[in-house]
């Protein structure tokens, strides 16, 4: 046949049928951060934050909010507000209110995963307060907010104040056996944004909250890290004596458990975790040069931590969420069926939990 | 008489390369023996032939003065014939050792290839003294090296010769002498190693220059079309090289090389797609600079190919792929543009490609100029025009460089040819089109043949022993084989114990 003009054609029509295309970048509007409201009426109320680069105007980013009875609703609503055609591909951050959460977050969530493109590696966030706020509000001294509470919550999760909370892990956690999601908390503090604590979910239900000054604690019950810093009291300067104060950095930690069938049926699980970090503050009239002396602040820290170590336990077991994963190790301690025979969350609450948390310093300066 | 006793005794045998040529042409006119009348007859109307005639010594001499080297036809012919005696015209003879001719055919040919052609009585005899005008030996403008030899070859075909036999002291080195063109007469030397290659290669470069019928052939590259095996593919089959050393490098792996004569550049085959990736520097360097280098050069090709469709099909379909940092400054540089993506691109990839072929056809000192106007012009103006963004500028014009990186140039601009193909896909249907093309491209570089061998040696047909030579340089004591694909039947190349 005639096959010049066929690819002629195909090469022509190559070249051309492209602008017919309307997705071009500067015409799309990228959702960056969304936060989602408990509204009257089981209704959800949206935010979505859209950064735009446009040099001629000087805003820098698009708010647009709307109410409905779902997500998807409220964004046909408050797509009629804009020129830029939506699109949820670069979209970084998810703060949903505390009152939703209370709730339920499973329509939120599930409609989330349905859309394919939204990367699993999207942030789950909690706000104390109302999410809409949070994010419609312009912090003077940060970034444009929804960058900011972007970058607030990957410099914190990097160094272990708060859980690496992604959709991903989320969802993992949601679905394996054992184990209760979580998420961080935020919160508005004047000027800034803070980090609250971090959020325990059960299933997709918002229970209890750990707050700040256990975070650290919670990764090092959690599992296996690198990074994070931490200051602990080690005694009360009462009637005169001078108080003890440690702060160390750099802190390794790696946790084993073990899962024990006592007599009578009660499972014994007993977290083992050791911690090595470089003293970078210590106040207190110990030489940590001397190594008598060292050992015995380093037990000091490892009791005090293991004290607070149970404590949080015991208050996880109250609220009956297993955010530390103790269930996958019972899980695997066993066989299947007797997994699938036991009803975890109940049985939860009955098991005992032992933390014996060892600190260790690496080294403690030039400073005797 | 005693001078055409002396032109009796001193002729020497027709020689074996004389006779290969005798095959070449058609046999009708060889049967007629060599007269002066014919032969002037033959080149009527030549008004650059010379013909003189020296009654004393019932000589004459037909010759295209400007074939010959003047020097010696002045003291060895054409003085002793004016003044000397019989005796030193045998003297001349002597010295100048002429071929006697039997057919007209020969004789002309022998003309035309610079022989002074003598005709005593019934008799004809040619001295050789070919000398035409010849570019002395310089730097190759294409393949430059830093270090290693410098020298490449000339149109020359004896220079060229010279040049391969001055580094290959073995009398293996063998040449076929053959040649194309009817009207041309071009001379092609297929030159191969005995012994370490096979001769198959040998046969079937031989039978494909031979079964060449045309008017002329002007240069090793269009050589080289006419022996494709694939003649529709944008991929040159064969390498050529103008650098001496990687042609010998190439003869000693056992392959074959074709020096056609008034071209630099010399052919070697059978060829794989990788070989054109590699440059002589590779071996005369450190093996891990090398190494790096080759490396380098193969993720050139990737980004000389990709980059520009890439753009193109991100910021078409793909917004999700571009970080978010580079988004913000991607949209504003973007906004401003009143084209898609996909004419944006072409519109500075034509641009470039114009800047290059001016830059290559004028000459040096306005070669400047262009690149000068050229750089303000793309780099500058055309963003703050609003024709283009900064960031496609940058997608464009590494791959133009990334492109410049591959050492040969008939493939470099084989690749750059491609990369408008892509671009268009890439703005039809984004990622989905550039990969659509890319396996377009692999598809076809693995139906290529080169010489019957596979085009993708030694990816496919897999040998990995052969990797240490193409997509790295292992170190000497690593490479011991000669490759794959010149199925050498002297395998081993290097016996140096570690």
């Amino acid at each position: 046949m005639n096959r010049l003009p066929i690819s002629l054609l195909a090469i022509l029509m190559l070249v051309v049928l492209p602008g017919c295309d309307y997705r071009i970048l500067e015409r799309i509007g990228f959702t960056y951060a969304a936060s989602y409201d408990a509204a009257p009426q089981n209704q959800v109320e949206i935010t979505v934050s859209i950064p735009r680069a446009e040099p001629t105007i000087k805003v820098k980013r698009e708010l647009h909010s709307a109410i409905g009875q779902s997500s998807k609703d409220a964004r046909i609503k408050f797509a009629n507000e804009t020129d830029l055609l939506l699109v949820n591909g670069q979209i970084r951050v998810l703060l949903y209110s505390e009152a939703l959460a209370r709730k339920d977050l499973s329509n939120e969530i599930n409609s989330i995963l349905r859309d394919t493109s939204i990367s699993p590696l999207v942030k789950i966030t909690l706000v104390n307060g109302n999410a809409k706020e949070l994010l419609s509000k312009n912090y003077k001294q940060h970034l444009s907010t929804d960058k900011y509470i972007n970058r607030l919550l990957e410099k914190s999760s990097s160094n272990h104040r708060i859980p690496r909370t992604t959709l991903y892990e989320f969802e993992r956690d949601y679905y394996d056996d054992g184990i209760d999601p979580i998420a961080p908390i935020l919160k508005e503090a004047g000027e800034d944004i803070a980090v609250d604590g971090i959020a325990l979910f059960q299933d997709y239900k918002y229970i209890a909250k750990i707050s700040n000054r256990d975070a650290l604690l919670f990764s090092i019950l959690r599992g296996k890290f690198k990074k994070g810093d931490m200051s602990l009291v080690l005694s009360r300067g009462e009637d005169g004596s001078s108080s003890e104060y440690i702060m160390f950095t750099s802190v390794l930690s790696n946790r084993k458990v073990h899962v024990e069938r006592r007599a009578g049926g009660t499972i014994h699980v007993t977290i083992n975790a050791n911690f090595k970090g470089s003293v970078h503050e210590y106040i207190g009239n110990k030489k940590l040069s001397v190594d008598a002396q060292r050992h015995e602040v380093e037990s000091k820290v490892s009791e005090i931590m293991t004290e607070s170590a149970n404590r949080l336990v015991k208050q996880l077991q109250l609220h009956k969420v297993d955010s530390l994963g103790i269930g996958i190790h019972v899980r695997n301690s066993m066989s299947y069926e007797a997994w699938k025979k036991l009803n975890w969350r109940e049985e939860y609450q009955k098991v005992e939990i032992e933390c014996k948390l060892h600190f260790k310093a690496k080294d403690y300066g030039k400073i005797r | 008489m005693t001078f055409s006793k002396a032109l009796r005794n001193m002729i020497v045998k027709e020689s074996a390369s004389q006779t290969n040529q005798d095959d070449q042409s058609p046999p009708e006119q060889d049967s007629k023996p060599p007269t002066l009348a014919h032969t002037l007859e033959e080149f009527v109307d030549c008004s650059d032939i010379t013909h003189r005639t020296f009654p004393d010594h019932q000589i004459d001499l037909v010759y295209f003065d400007q074939l010959t080297d003047k020097d010696k036809l002045s003291r060895h012919i054409l003085s002793p014939l004016l003044s000397g005696s019989d005796e030193d015209v045998a003297k001349m003879v002597k010295h100048l050792q002429p071929f006697k001719t039997t057919s007209s055919k020969t004789l002309i040919l022998d003309v035309l290839s610079g022989g002074i052609a003598v005709f005593h009585g019934p008799d004809a005899y040619v001295f050789d003294v070919y000398s035409p005008e010849a570019r002395a030996i310089s730097q190759s403008e294409t393949e430059t090296v830093i270090t290693g030899p410098h020298d490449a070859f000339t149109e020359q075909i004896n220079t060229s010769l010279a040049m391969i036999r001055a580094r290959l002291k073995s009398s293996h080195l063998k040449v076929i002498k053959l040649s194309v063109g009817e009207v041309s007469k071009t001379d092609v030397y297929l030159l191969y190693i005995k012994d370490i290659v096979n001769m198959k290669f040998v046969e079937e470069a031989k039978k494909r220059i031979q079964q060449i019928e045309v008017d002329a052939i002007l240069d090793t590259n269009m050589l080289i079309q006419y022996m494709d095996d694939n003649k529709y593919s944008i991929f040159p089959q064969y390498l050529t090289s103008e650098r001496p050393d990687a042609i010998v490098s190439k003869l000693v792996a056992g392959r074959v090389a074709g020096i056609v004569d008034g071209s630099p550049s010399v052919l070697s085959l059978p060829t794989s797609f990788f070989e054109f990736f590699s440059s002589s520097d590779d071996y005369y360097q450190r093996w891990i600079l090398g190494s790096a280098i080759r490396l380098l050069r193969f993720i050139a090709f990737v980004i000389t190919i990709s980059f520009t469709a890439l753009y193109v099909s991100v910021t078409t379909f793909h917004y999700e792929m571009i970080p978010e940092n580079l988004l913000m400054t991607l949209t504003e540089s973007r906004s401003r543009v009143p084209f898609p993506p996909l004419y944006e691109a072409l519109l500075m990839e034509v641009t470039i490609e114009l800047l290059r072929e001016a830059g290559a056809r004028l000459p040096t000192k306005i070669g400047q100029t262009i690149g000068i106007v050229g750089g303000i012009v793309i780099g500058q103006a055309a963003v703050q025009a609003g024709l283009t963004s900064n960031i496609l500028i940058i997608a464009v014009a590494s791959s133009a460089i990334a492109s410049f990186v591959i050492p040969s140039y008939v493939m470099s601009a084989s690749i750059r040819l491609i990369r408008f193909g892509l671009i268009m896909l890439a703005g039809f249907l984004g990622n989905l089109g550039l990969v659509f093309g890319i396996a377009a491209i692999v598809i076809h570089l693995s139906g290529l043949t080169s010489m019957g061998t596979s085009y993708l040696n030694p990816v496919a047909p897999f040998k990995p022993k052969d990797w240490k030579d193409i997509f790295i340089r292992a170190p000497f004591t690593a490479l011991r084989e000669r490759p794959s694909q010149s199925s050498s039947p002297n395998v081993m190349r290097n016996k140096t114990k570690e």
